[in-house]
C-alpha cells in the first residue's frame, strides 16, 4: 500500500484535495438542479472518504513531528503562508470528519426536505473549514478557518434546527465569535513579540514555535487569549452553557458535526497551540490548578445536570461537556499515556457520540419526539434500534472492550501521578455517566408500555444501518484493539510531552525561566 | 516626469483629474441650461457626469502609470493621493450610477443633482491631494457645500430638509474649528503649507499657539468624520439625506476626510504627534464604543448603517492614531474595504428601499433570501465583511489595523477595535437572521425589490471583490503600502530637505 501511495505522490496532493474537494462540491451543488444536490453531496463526501484513507498508511507512525508539510507563501508582506501539515494529533480528527461526511449525507438522506441545495452546500463548506483547522501550520490560516466554520454552523442551525433555533444559532455565534476575537489579538501580538526580537514577521507555527522561549514575559496575557477561544469551543466548564442549547436546536447532521468535530477543536487548540506556546506559564501551578479543577467540575457538574435533563438529547449534550473534561486533565497532565489517552477520547468521543446524535435523530423522526417520557418499552417493537442505541451508550460510559474505555484509561493512568486528586475526583465519572445513561436507556426502551403510539415504531431501515453499523464496529475495534491507534499517536504524544515537560513547576525549565 | 508646479503646464498636468471633473462639470451644467425638465434630461445630465468622472479615472491612472512626480508645493503628486483619488472617483462612479434610477423613481427631475455630484468630487479629489492648509480648506468647503445641498435634496420630504439644515449648520461650526484652527497654526508658524509648518515646529520649541491651531483642527476634522463626541449630527442626516447620498456621505466624504488628515498629520505636525496622538486615541476608543453600542438600539437598517459608519470611523482613527507608515497602509486598506462594502451595503438598501419610497427596519428584511436570494446573499457578504469575518475584505482592514496599533506597542486601542467588532455582532447579525432565518412575512414588498442590471452587476462585482479581496489582499496591501511610504518620504523630505 505504502508503495502504492507513493508511487502517485499521494502524500504532495493529498491535503490540498481534501481542502479543496468539498469547496468544489458547493459550488457545483449550488449550481446544478435540486434533485441533484444529495446525490453530488454523497459522490463528493465518498470520494473524500476514499482519498483520506490512504493517510491510514501513508502516515509515518513513528515520526512526532509534522507530516505532509507544504507551504506556500499567500500574504508575504505580513509573513502569512498557507502552511498545512498533519501529525498524530490531526491525523484521526481529519480521519473522523473525513469518515462522518458521507454519514452525513446517509443519514440525513429522506429527513431534510426543505432547501436541499442550500444544507448541502454548507454540510460541505463545514467539512472544508473543519480539515483545514486541523491542517492549519499558519496561525493567518488557522484563524481563518477557525472562523469560517461559524457561518456553515450558523445556518445549520438556524434554518434547518428546532423550534428555538434562532436564538440557539445567535448565542452560538455570538460566544465563539466574542471568544475568538481575542485569540486574533492573542495571534497579532505573538507574531509582533517574537518579529521584534528576530526581525522575521511570520505566523509560520514551526517559527513561532522554535521562538517561544520570546514569549514567555507575556505569556499571561498571550496565553489568556488563545485559552478563552479553546475553552468556549471546548466547552470547559463554566462556558458551556451554548452547548445544549445549539445540541438540542440542531438539526442531526449539525449535531454530529459539532459533538464530532467543533468541540475537539478546542482541545487540539489547547494541544497544539495554548500550551506548547506557552508552557511555563500553561503548566505552572496556578494555571494548572484552575483549568484541572475547571475540567473536574465540568465532569462532575455536567454529569450531575445530564442526570435531570428530560431530553434525551440534552443529556447527550452534557455528557460531551464531561468527557470532554476528561481531555483536558489528559492533556494538562502531560504525561504519554495521558496525552495519547487524550487524543483516543476526542477520538472515540467522537464515533460514540456521532452514534447517539444518529440514533436520537432517527427516534427523533419516528417518534416526532425526544422527551423521555414519551418513551418506554421501544425494546420490543424496535430491536435493532434498542441494540445500537445501548451498545453506544455503553462505550460513551467507558465500558471495557468498547472505544470509551481505552482513552478514559489512559488519562486516569497517566494523570494520576500529576494530579491525584483531580483524577480521584475524574474516576468518579464512570459511575456518574452510567447512572444517567442506564437510567435513560431503562426509561426509554425497557419501561413497561405506556404510549400506544411505540407499538407504530418502525426498526432500523437498510439505509440507518449503514450509517450506523460501521460506527459501532469503529466503537469495538477501538475498544478491542486499539494498538494500530495507539502506534499512529504515540510519536506524536511523545513528541508533545517533550516539549512541555520541562516546563513543569521545579522542572529544569521553568526554573531556568523564573531566574531571569 | 518631474513637473514644475509653479509653471502654468506643469499646475494643468498636476491638476489634470480635477480639471477634467471641471470642464465636466461645465459641460453638464451648459447642457442642462438647456435641458433641465423631463427625465430624459435628468438621465442625460447623470450619464454625461458618469462618463466625466470615468475620464478623471483615466487622467489619474495617466499621472499614476507616467510616475509624474512634483516637488510638493501646494498640492502634491504622489501614491498617497493617487490611491485616495481612486477610490474617491469609484465611489463616485456608483454614486452617480445608483442616483440615476432613484431620482427618476422619486421623481426628482432635477439635473443639478449631478452636477452638484460632481462639485463634491472635485472638492474631495482636492482634498487627497492638498498640500496647503488654505487648499484643504478650500477644497473641504467645495465638497461640503455640495453635500449640504445634495442631503436636502429631495424636496419632498421633510427630514431631508430637516438633514441638510442640521448638517449645513454643524458643518459651518466645524468649518469655523478649521480655519481658526488654521489661523492660529499660521500664526505660530508662518505659513500654511505642510513643509514649512513641519519645519518650523521641529526647528523651535513648540507654541501653545500651535496646539491650540492643531486641537481646533482636529477637532474640525472630528465633525467631519464624525468621531464621537462630534458625532451627533451624523444619524439624523444619515437617516434624513437621500440613500444615495447617505452611502455618498458614509464613504466618499469620510474617504476624503481620513485621507487629509492623514496627510495633514503625517506631514505638517509630526512634531507634534506626542500631542496628538492621545488626543486622537481618546478619539478612536470614544467613537468604537459609541458608534457600536447605540448602533445596538437602531431598528432602522438606514440609522444601524450610520452608528455603525461612525463605529468604523473609530476603527480608521486607530489607524492615524499609530502614525506610522504600517499605520497608514492600515488606513487605506481600510478605507478601501469600508467603501467597497459599504457602497454595496446602500446599493442594497437602495434596492429594498425600493427607491426611497419607504424606511427599511431591520424586520422588513425578514425571509428576503427565499424570494431574493441572491440580494440577500451579497447583502450577507456585506455584513460579515463590515463585522470584519475572516474571509472577507473586511477582515483584512481589521486585521491591518490591528497589527499596526500593536506594532507601536499599544494594547489598549486593539482591544477597543476587537471589543468594538464583538459588540457590533450583536446589530450586525440581527439583519443576517431577519434575511435568512426569519419566515416570510411580506412576499409582495420582496418582489418589488428589484435592481436595474447596471446595479446588479456592480453589486455583485462588489461581492465578489470582498471575498476576494477577503482571501487575496496582496495587490491592494502593496499599494497601499506605496500610498503610506510617498507620506512617510514625503514627512522626511519635508524635515530634512530644507
Amino acid at each position: 500500500m505504502q508503495a502504492f501511495l507513493a508511487s502517485i505522490h499521494y502524500s504532495e496532493w493529498i491535503l490540498h484535495t481534501l481542502l479543496l474537494l468539498p469547496l468544489a462540491g458547493v459550488v457545483a451543488v449550488l449550481l446544478s438542479p435540486v434533485p441533484w444536490a444529495r446525490w453530488l453531496a454523497a459522490a463528493v463526501a465518498g470520494t473524500e472518504l476514499l482519498l483520506s484513507l490512504g493517510l491510514w498508511w501513508a502516515f509515518d507512525a513513528a515520526n512526532g513531528e509534522v507530516q505532509f508539510r507544504f507551504h506556500a507563501d499567500w500574504i508575504p508582506q505580513y509573513g502569512i503562508g498557507y502552511a498545512i501539515g498533519l501529525d498524530g494529533i490531526s491525523l484521526f480528527m481529519v480521519l473522523l470528519s473525513t469518515t462522518m461526511m458521507p454519514l452525513l449525507v446517509v443519514g440525513g438522506w429522506n429527513s431534510i426536505q426543505t432547501k436541499q441545495r442550500g444544507y448541502y452546500a454548507l454540510l460541505m463548506a463545514l467539512k472544508t473549514g473543519m480539515i483545514g483547522v486541523f491542517v492549519a501550520l499558519d496561525l493567518f490560516l488557522f484563524y481563518c478557518f477557525w472562523e469560517l466554520l461559524l457561518i456553515p454552523m450558523y445556518f445549520l442551525i438556524g434554518v434547518w434546527g428546532g423550534t428555538r433555533r434562532v436564538a440557539a444559532a445567535t448565542q452560538f455565534v455570538v460566544y465563539t465569535f466574542v471568544g475568538s476575537l481575542l485569540m486574533l489579538v492573542s495571534v497579532v501580538a505573538m507574531v509582533r513579540v517574537v518579529g521584534d526580537a528576530t526581525g522575521v514577521y511570520s505566523f509560520d507555527y514551526a517559527y513561532l514555535l522554535e521562538h517561544r522561549a520570546l514569549l514567555a514575559p507575556s505569556a499571561p496575557w498571550l496565553f489568556t487569549g488563545f485559552a478563552l477561544a479553546f475553552a468556549v469551543k471546548v466547552p470547559l466548564f463554566p462556558f458551556h452553557t451554548w452547548l445544549p442549547d445549539a445540541h438540542v436546536e440542531a438539526p442531526t447532521a449539525g449535531s454530529v458535526d459539532l459533538a464530532v468535530i467543533l468541540l475537539k477543536m478546542g482541545t487540539y487548540g489547547f494541544l497544539r497551540f495554548a500550551v506548547p506556546f506557552f508552557p511555563t506559564f500553561a503548566l505552572s501551578e496556578g494555571t494548572a490548578t484552575l483549568f484541572t479543577s475547571l475540567a473536574v467540575a465540568g465532569i462532575v457538574v455536567a454529569a450531575l445536570v445530564a442526570m435531570v435533563q428530560k431530553d434525551i438529547k440534552r443529556i447527550i449534550a452534557y455528557s460531551s461537556v464531561s468527557h470532554l473534561g476528561f481531555v483536558m486533565l489528559g492533556i494538562w497532565a502531560g504525561t504519554v499515556e495521558s496525552v495519547q489517552g487524550a487524543i483516543i477520547i476526542m477520538l472515540a468521543h467522537g464515533v460514540s457520540s456521532a452514534a447517539l446524535f444518529f440514533l436520537i435523530g432517527m427516534i427523533q423522526e419516528r417518534r416526532k419526539s425526544r422527551l423521555i417520557s414519551d418513551f418506554g418499552g421501544l425494546a420490543t417493537y424496535a430491536p435493532r434500534l434498542t441494540t445500537a442505541f445501548v451498545l453506544t451508550s455503553f462505550a460513551a460510559i467507558g465500558l471495557p472492550g468498547l472505544s470509551g474505555f481505552t482513552g478514559e484509561f489512559l488519562v486516569l493512568l497517566g494523570s494520576w501521578g500529576r494530579y491525584p486528586i483531580a483524577t480521584a475526583i475524574a474516576t468518579t465519572v464512570v459511575v456518574w455517566s452510567a447512572a444517567y445513561l442506564l437510567w435513560a436507556i431503562k426509561r426509554m426502551f425497557f419501561n413497561p408500555l405506556v404510549h400506544e403510539e411505540i407499538r407504530e415504531v418502525k426498526d432500523l431501515d437498510s439505509r440507518e444501518l449503514v450509517v450506523v453499523v460501521p460506527l459501532v464496529l469503529a466503537m469495538l475495534w477501538i475498544g478491542l484493539y486499539p494498538k494500530p491507534f495507539l502506534s499512529r499517536t504515540e510519536s506524536a504524544a511523545r513528541h508533545f510531552v517533550e516539549q512541555v515537560a520541562p516546563h513543569y513547576p521545579g522542572q529544569p525549565a521553568a526554573l531556568a525561566e523564573a531566574a531571569q | 516626469m518631474t513637473l514644475d508646479l509653479l509653471t502654468p503646464v506643469g499646475a494643468l498636468i498636476g491638476l489634470l483629474p480635477e480639471i477634467v471633473l471641471t470642464l465636466t462639470s461645465l459641460v453638464v451644467l451648459l447642457v442642462i441650461a438647456f435641458r433641465h425638465e423631463t427625465i430624459d434630461d435628468s438621465l442625460l445630465a447623470g450619464r454625461l457626469s458618469l462618463v466625466g468622472i470615468a475620464l478623471a479615472g483615466v487622467a489619474l491612472s495617466g499621472l499614476w502609470y507616467a510616475d509624474i512626480t512634483a516637488a510638493p508645493g501646494m498640492i502634491v503628486l504622489d501614491a498617497w493621493r493617487f490611491a485616495g483619488s481612486a477610490l474617491i472617483l469609484g465611489i463616485g462612479f456608483f454614486t452617480g450610477l445608483t442616483s440615476l434610477r432613484f431620482l427618476t423613481q422619486q421623481r426628482l427631475f432635477a439635473p443639478e443633482f449631478h452636477v452638484l455630484l460632481l462639485f463634491a468630487l472635485i472638492g474631495m479629489l482636492l482634498m487627497t491631494a492638498a498640500q496647503d492648509l488654505m487648499v484643504l480648506f478650500i477644497s473641504l468647503e467645495i465638497m461640503s457645500v455640495s453635500v449640504y445641498v445634495l442631503v436636502g435634496f429631495d424636496r419632498f420630504r421633510r427630514s431631508s430638509a430637516e438633514a441638510a439644515l442640521k448638517y449645513f449648520l454643524i458643518g459651518a461650526f466645524a468649518s469655523g474649528f478649521l480655519l481658526y484652527g488654521i489661523a492660529l497654526t499660521w500664526g505660530a508658524t508662518g505659513a500654511t503649507q505642510y513643509g514649512p509648518i513641519a519645519v518650523k515646529l521641529s526647528a523651535s520649541t513648540v507654541f501653545t499657539l500651535a496646539k491650540l491651531g492643531l486641537g481646533l483642527l482636529l477637532i474640525g476634522f472630528a465633525f467631519k468624520v464624525a468621531a464621537a463626541p462630534f458625532h451627533m449630527w451624523a444619524p439624523d442626516v444619515y437617516d434624513g439625506a437621500p440613500t444615495p447620498i447617505t452611502g455618498f456621505m458614509a464613504t466618499g466624504v469620510k474617504a476624503a476626510a481620513f485621507i487629509a488628515l492623514g496627510r495633514m498629520l503625517m506631514i505638517a505636525f509630526p512634531a507634534l504627534k506626542p500631542q496628538w496622538q492621545p488626543v486622537v486615541g481618546v478619539l478612536a476608543v470614544l467613537t468604537i464604543l459609541v458608534g457600536n453600542v447605540v448602533a445596538l438600539a437602531q431598528h432602522s437598517l438606514k440609522r444601524m448603517l450610520a452608528y455603525s459608519s461612525v463605529a468604523h470611523a473609530g476603527y480608521l482613527l486607530v489607524g492615524i492614531w499609530t502614525g506610522s507608515e504600517m499605520g497608514m497602509t492600515a488606513v487605506l486598506v481600510y478605507l478601501a474595504s469600508y467603501c467597497l462594502t459599504t457602497g454595496a451595503c446602500f446599493g442594497i438598501l437602495l434596492a429594498v428601499e425600493r427607491l426611497g419610497s419607504r424606511t427599511v427596519l431591520i424586520d422588513d428584511l425578514e425571509g428576503l433570501f427565499s424570494v431574493r436570494p441572491w440580494a440577500a446573499l451579497a447583502m450577507a457578504v456585506c455584513i460579515f465583511s463590515l463585522l470584519g469575518f475572516p474571509g472577507t475584505f473586511g477582515f483584512i482592514g481589521k486585521w491591518n489595523l490591528v497589527t499596526a496599533a500593536l506594532a507601536e506597542g499599544n494594547w489598549i486601542l486593539p482591544l477597543a477595535l476587537v471589543a468594538g467588532s464583538a459588540i457590533s455582532i450583536g446589530y450586525y447579525l440581527p439583519v443576517v437572521m431577519a434575511m435568512t432565518l426569519k419566515p416570510t412575512r411580506a412576499k409582495e414588498a420582496h418582489r418589488q425589490v428589484q435592481f436595474s442590471p447596471a446595479m446588479r452587476s456592480l453589486i455583485a462585482l462588489a461581492a465578489a471583490g470582498i471575498l476576494l479581496f477577503g482571501v487575496w489582499p496582496n495587490e491592494v496591501q502593496s499599494i497601499a503600502s506605496l500610498g503610506a511610504k510617498a507620506l512617510v518620504d514625503l514627512q522626511l523630505s519635508a524635515l530634512v530637505g530644507r
